[in-house]
């Protein structure tokens, strides 16, 4: 077994679950009802009383259990110190989501950041790539 | 501001830990197969049993509510580029917690990241 790299494969799992999550977000806050005034913390359990009965909630709820599984999923097979700046590609989907389906204006600071994310990400795959030669310990991979 | 920056640092830590705990209990499970929902639904009852998880879950939610109260009192263009600071807290937890090697392209690219995630929080 080929362990610590990032293949195709993960990194679909990946983009998948950021995706997902940026989704849940979006359910969330359609569906959440806050009550009027500040939101206090004994006022914490009418809150969520109040928000039990709205679908979009429960599928928000669902949507992040399973990507929980997933990132656990792709953690048994990368570094945590590859996975997790990996998985920065929502900062990615998110403004292209909002620019096609919201018609929000993307700023060419916000380009500029995506492009610097892009880079970065490609810089710590490589990382992926070059650890197996690099790390010699164990070595007891068939 | 500096109230809010510990904040943040808090919230990061939480998180961080709670990842490097998620990594733990990643280690102990057998590697899933990524095909099949059937080896997803054995995952699933596997991954509850690991006592990792559920500390790492915990960090996470503690990680989370200090995060509100840090956005209650902060605008977005400020915590979302301190906040990136997480990949920092990553790499270097990492390292020390895990064993994990930096090296130089991994280092590259999480700060091209963290630049990034900056000019994002800035624009």
């Amino acid at each position: 077994m080929k362990k610590n790299r990032l293949t195709w494969s993960i990194l679909l799992l990946i983009v998948t679950n950021d995706t997902c999550d940026s989704l849940a977000q979006l359910l969330m806050k359609k569906g959440l009802v806050a009550p009027a005034g500040s939101l206090g913390f004994h006022e914490i359990f009418g809150f969520l009383s109040h928000n039990a009965g709205s679908w979009m909630v429960w599928l928000g709820v669902l949507i992040y259990t399973l990507n929980f599984l997933i990132w656990i999923a792709v953690l048994s097979r990368l570094d945590l110190s590859i996975a997790v700046p990996v998985a920065s590609t929502n900062y990615i989907t998110l403004p292209i989501l909002a620019m096609i389906f919201l018609h929000e204006q993307v700023s060419w600071l916000r380009w500029a950041g995506i492009a610097l994310i892009i880079a970065g990400i490609h810089f710590v795959s490589k990382s992926a790539r070059l650890e197996p030669a690099a790390q010699s310990r164990g070595g007891g991979q068939p | 501001m500096t109230r809010i920056l510990f904040l943040v640092m808090i919230s990061e830590s939480c998180n961080t830990l709670g990842q490097i705990f998620f990594k733990k209990s990643a280690n102990r499970l057998a590697e899933p197969s990524l095909k099949g929902l059937g080896a997803y639904t054995r995952f699933l009852g596997d991954v509850f049993r690991v006592p990792y998880i559920w500390i790492g879950l915990g960090l996470m939610g503690a990680g989370l509510v200090v995060w509100m109260m840090a956005l209650t009192c902060a605008d977005l263009s400020f915590v979302y580029p301190v906040g990136s600071m997480q990949y920092i807290f990553v790499l270097v937890f990492s390292h020390f917690l895990l064993g994990e090697k930096i090296d130089r392209m991994k280092l590259i690219g999480t700060l091209l990241v963290v630049c990034g995630i900056t000019c994002i929080g800035l624009s």
